[in-house]
């Protein structure tokens, strides 16, 4: 039975264990012994890798990188809110959900690739700062859960089925879901520069 | 008080670049589609006719704190060689967006469901991209203070930032 559920729902399930160990973690405060360890990290990444190198020294450099990241960014909430705005049968009801989700998901895809790509170049060049903000983390964790909904939730249950299908209260709470979780990875990333 | 208010300018300029998401995600969305790198089974006017409302809203509230954002600190973004650069950049991205638009309009519809649009438009398409990445880019340089009035000494670029003062000391 066992076995059965986990290979009917095996990314579910893979999220699942993700969750519980990402809890485990805090319950026994294991990022707490982690977290001082990663500082080294941080500091190798802005004074002694390339990129934190680029970040420092050319300003311009930098500030293309970041603009990069910012339009890449746009493309992703450009995508997710056709998308959700469709699940939520609030744009494009002519159309069917089913090709929307389609024909938006490579583009979702290699946006968030560049994404994840210039951010770490963004970080890199004020990772020493970084490391000490709590926004900065609860945006890794937001892009992180982020990423987990999108390709293991909301992607396997869309395509799993005709949406017809699935129930119209379901879909709209993973539109609503996907919207506030990338809203979230913006805003947060967008605090980075305030805090 | 925008300025000297933490959470006043922060909101300000957070729901400046947030709103890019909005109303440039949409543009690019429409831009990509005429190109065929996003939904080209889907009708290319009907992609645009319908994210045309969220793109409008976007844009609207980016007008609304840009405005506030450049009210706020008049003299800091008049004399930024960015932000002269970035204005023009918007005022040839809007000549490109009424051009782009009149010519999807008046284009004969069988093109409609291709998967990429006739040439002019993917034209316009291309530089609408290209000019809209130039807005971003130049936004995000303008907190930079490279060509800043005070430190810049080439006639060239007093003139251009518009630094009156620097310019008239010489």
């Amino acid at each position: 039975m066992l076995s059965s559920f986990l290979s009917n729902y095996r990314n579910v399930a893979s999220l699942a264990f993700i969750v519980l160990a990402v809890v485990l973690v805090e319950f026994f405060e294991v990022r707490a012994a982690i977290y001082p360890s990663l500082l080294p990290f941080f500091e190798w990444l802005k004074y002694s890798s390339w990129i934190g190198y680029l970040g420092i020294t050319y300003g311009s450099v930098y500030a293309t990188v970041q603009a990069g990241h910012l339009i890449s960014m746009a493309i992703i909430g450009g995508t997710v809110l056709v998308t959700d705005l469709r699940l939520l049968g609030v744009l494009l009801k002519n159309i069917p959900s089913e090709t929307i989700t389609k024909g938006t998901h490579q583009c979702f895809k290699y946006s968030l690739s560049v994404s994840i790509a210039t951010g770490i170049f963004c970080a890199a060049g004020v990772a020493d700062k970084v490391y000490y903000m709590p926004v900065f983390w609860i945006k890794m964790l937001a892009l992180l859960a982020g990423s987990g909904f999108m390709f293991f939730i909301k992607q396997p249950l869309l395509n799993s089925r005709p949406h017809s299908e699935i129930g119209p209260w379901t879909l709209r709470m993973l539109a609503v879901a996907s919207i506030f979780i990338w809203f979230t990875v913006a805003a947060t990333g967008r605090w980075i520069g305030f805090s | 008080m925008l300025v000297s208010g933490y959470y006043s300018w922060n909101w300000l300029e957070a729901t400046h670049v947030l709103t890019l998401m909005m109303s440039i995600g949409s543009l690019f969305i429409i831009d990509f589609r005429m190109l065929g790198w996003v939904l080209p089974d889907v009708s290319a006017t009907a992609i645009a006719d319908r994210l045309h409302k969220p793109m409008i809203i976007g844009f609207s509230i980016m007008f609304i704190t840009g405005i506030l954002l450049v009210y706020a600190k008049p003299v800091e973004n008049v004399q930024s060689l960015w932000f002269r650069i970035k204005m023009i950049l918007l005022v040839l991205a809007f000549i490109n967006a009424w051009v782009f638009n009149s010519r999807m309009r008046a284009a004969d519809g069988t093109w409609d469901s291709a998967r990429v649009a006739p040439k002019p438009l993917r034209t316009g398409a291309i530089i609408s991209l290209c000019l809209w990445c130039g807005v971003v880019a130049m936004g995000r340089f303008i907190p930079y203070d490279w060509v800043d009035c005070p430190k810049v000494s080439n006639t060239a670029l007093l003139w251009a930032s518009g630094c009156v003062e620097q310019l008239n000391a010489l």
